[in-house]
């Protein structure tokens, strides 16, 4: 499977790649009407910065994913084709199990209606990740593994 | 010996592997062990009437979040897709597990190659003095009134594990069938206060349902605290005060002494100070041990299977006995952070084992190594997260550090445990992100010292 890359020497924490994946993941994708109308948009990738060094960092798509293994409800599943990790938003409870057990930190709260684990679903809609396709240097990259 | 085997109805086929358990443990083994033998024949027996749900989603169940449509943690076509045999609604009576043989309490016997048990735990029910209260509501009502139970009436009942559904309104909490008998029990008595009998994760657990749906509890927990197995008092604070903000009584240092009941039905209970509870619903929360039923009823007769607490395995999750395996809540099995033996009852353990377990059962090679606690709790709207040994008992030579961080008025609070430079406990309340982390430092054994220097 193709994975994203994290290459920190090129990240500038620029934060770009935040905002995309905050426009993809909302109800319009278009950046101003989902500024202006639709609240606490989750970005499902973490730029972590300390002094001048800095990373982005989602879901790792981890092949014993401590997050499935953790889940009580059955929502978040390994695909055995593709091997993204997806939470099923329909199945999730909002247990929390899954923050518990990532050791990446990469799974979050949306609070924003029912409560449901948000994390990184590889944007498997699109050809590219949107953090990777905008990333100005380079500093995520989509490969196979 | 041979008497019992000929009343048992045989059965000629010989599962190739026959699981104890439709839950965590037992469906994980199914898929480790499809991932490796393809058409092996998989039975799973199991004592429940439902097909597999998962037993943490009960409490959202009963408070309304779920209907029974999503309490399946795994859909239809798992059976069929690992072709899996499921029969329900068998109690295993015992194993004769030198011919390889289970058997009900209905006589029916399956045979097996290899054995996994993970049929899990059972509630707790503590013995309590049942007492016929004839006036104890009409003298309730006015308080002024000293409450007499006529104590001439006074039954040598005592409630025990065997006869505590023949009381109308008492009930346990651990599985599917109990949440809908109290959903029923709720509505046909229009409850609206309820007293729960144990302030740790099953206690909690209901009392969350309960206050979701508007009914107002009194919790009765025999320590000083809530959650006291891995809860501080000042984590254990934060829930307090919201509970009792949100019309909920918590008796700490306090337990049941009697059981008042009224033509076979609860009316109320009496506490160790004498003080009495108007009730009509008691859930009994006191906690959950691994259950070793069918283990003692085969002892006589049998190779001896080892246990303590729960059932000993190696790291291949093997018994004692060859070919025979268990994973789950009925295990007693490495503690990764105490180095020591441990009954870890909690899902991502149970699964983890479960897989270990299958893989090793269809010839592969799956090492455990060692699990620690861990849990998610949310009461009240206010999340929280413990992992691994948040309460050190004693820290005489000060090798332990601890790093706490307490904010009552933001419902916040953060305890890190930390043993010669390495995490080994965490608290967190109020705000649980990445709280996965310092698990990550937990299992990796990461030295935190420099993270962590002022």
């Amino acid at each position: 499977m193709k994975k994203i890359f994290i290459k920190e020497e090129y990240c500038i924490a620029c934060r770009l790649c935040e905002i995309y994946c905050q426009v993809e993941h909302s109800k319009s994708k278009k950046i101003l009407k989902a500024f202006k109308n639709e609240k606490d948009i989750l970005s499902r990738v973490l730029v972590e910065e300390v002094g001048y060094n800095s990373f982005a960092i989602q879901c790792r798509h981890c092949e014993d994913a401590p997050c499935v293994e953790a889940c009580i409800s059955g929502a978040m599943q390994k695909n055995k084709n593709t091997g993204i990790v997806t939470c099923d938003e329909n199945k999730c409870v909002g247990c929390w199990m899954c923050i518990m057990a990532c050791p990446y930190g990469v799974v979050k709260r949306d609070l924003s209606e029912k409560k449901i684990a948000s994390k990184c679903d590889l944007c498997s809609d699109e050809e590219y990740p949107v953090c990777v396709r905008n990333c100005p240097n380079e500093a995520l990259q989509f490969k196979d593994i | 010996m041979e008497d019992t085997i000929k009343k048992i109805k045989k059965t000629d086929e010989i599962a190739d592997y026959l699981i104890i358990g439709n839950s965590a443990a037992g469906l994980s083994a199914v898929s480790a062990i499809r991932t490796i033998d393809k058409t092996g024949s998989i039975l799973v027996l199991t004592n429940e009437q439902y097909k597999n749900y998962s037993k943490p989603l009960i409490t959202y169940l009963l408070a309304g979040k779920i209907g029974l449509d999503n309490i399946y943690f795994k859909d239809d076509k798992f059976y069929e897709e690992n072709n899996i045999l499921l029969k329900s609604e068998i109690n295993v009576k015992k194993i004769n597990f030198k011919d390889k043989m289970v058997i009900s309490d209905k006589g029916i016997s399956f045979k097996y190659n290899k054995l996994l048990l993970a049929n899990g735990g059972s509630p707790i029910i503590p013995k309590i003095r049942i007492v016929e209260a004839d006036d104890f509501i009409e003298n309730f009502k006015n308080k002024n009134i000293n409450i007499k139970v006529k104590e001439e009436i006074i039954t040598q009942e005592m409630l025990d594990s065997t006869n505590y559904k023949n009381i109308s309104g008492i009930f346990t909490f651990t599985c599917l069938q109990d949440a809908l008998q109290i959903q029923k029990y709720i509505i046909e008595n229009k409850i609206k206060e309820a007293v729960i009998l144990g302030g740790g994760l099953i206690g909690l657990k209901s009392a969350e349902a309960l206050l979701e749906i508007g009914i107002k509890v009194n919790i009765i927990e025999l320590s000083d605290r809530l959650l006291s197995a891995t809860f501080d008092k000042y984590a254990s604070s934060i829930i307090e005060n919201e509970m009792k903000n949100n019309q909920s009584n918590i008796y700490t240092n306090n337990t049941i002494n009697k059981i008042l009941v009224k033509n076979n039905k609860l009316v109320g209970i009496e506490l160790k100070n004498k003080e009495k509870i108007n009730t009509k619903l008691l859930i009994i929360a006191v906690g959950v041990v691994p259950d070793l039923r069918i283990l003692k009823e085969s002892e006589m007769e049998n190779e001896q299977i080892k246990y303590g607490r729960g059932i000993f395995t190696d790291e291949y999750m093997q018994t004692n006995i060859k070919d025979v395996y268990a994973a789950g809540d009925v295990v007693e099995s490495f503690d990764f952070i105490t180095g020591n033996k441990a009954n870890i009852a909690i899902w991502p353990l149970a699964v983890r084992q479960g897989e270990i377990a299958g893989i090793n059962m269809a010839g592969g090679n799956k090492i455990y190594s060692g699990g620690y606690f861990m849990n998610s709790i949310e009461i009240l709207d206010i999340p929280s997260i413990s992992i691994g040994l948040t309460n050190p008992a004693d820290n005489n030579d000060g090798s332990i550090e601890i790093i706490k961080d307490f904010k009552p008025e933001r419902k916040f609070y953060k305890k890190i445990v930390i043993l010669e430079g390495k995490i080994i406990g965490l608290i967190l309340v109020g705000n649980i992100d990445r709280a996965g982390i310092y698990g990550g430092l937990i299992k990796n054994e990461i030295d935190v010292k420099s993270m962590f220097q002022a």
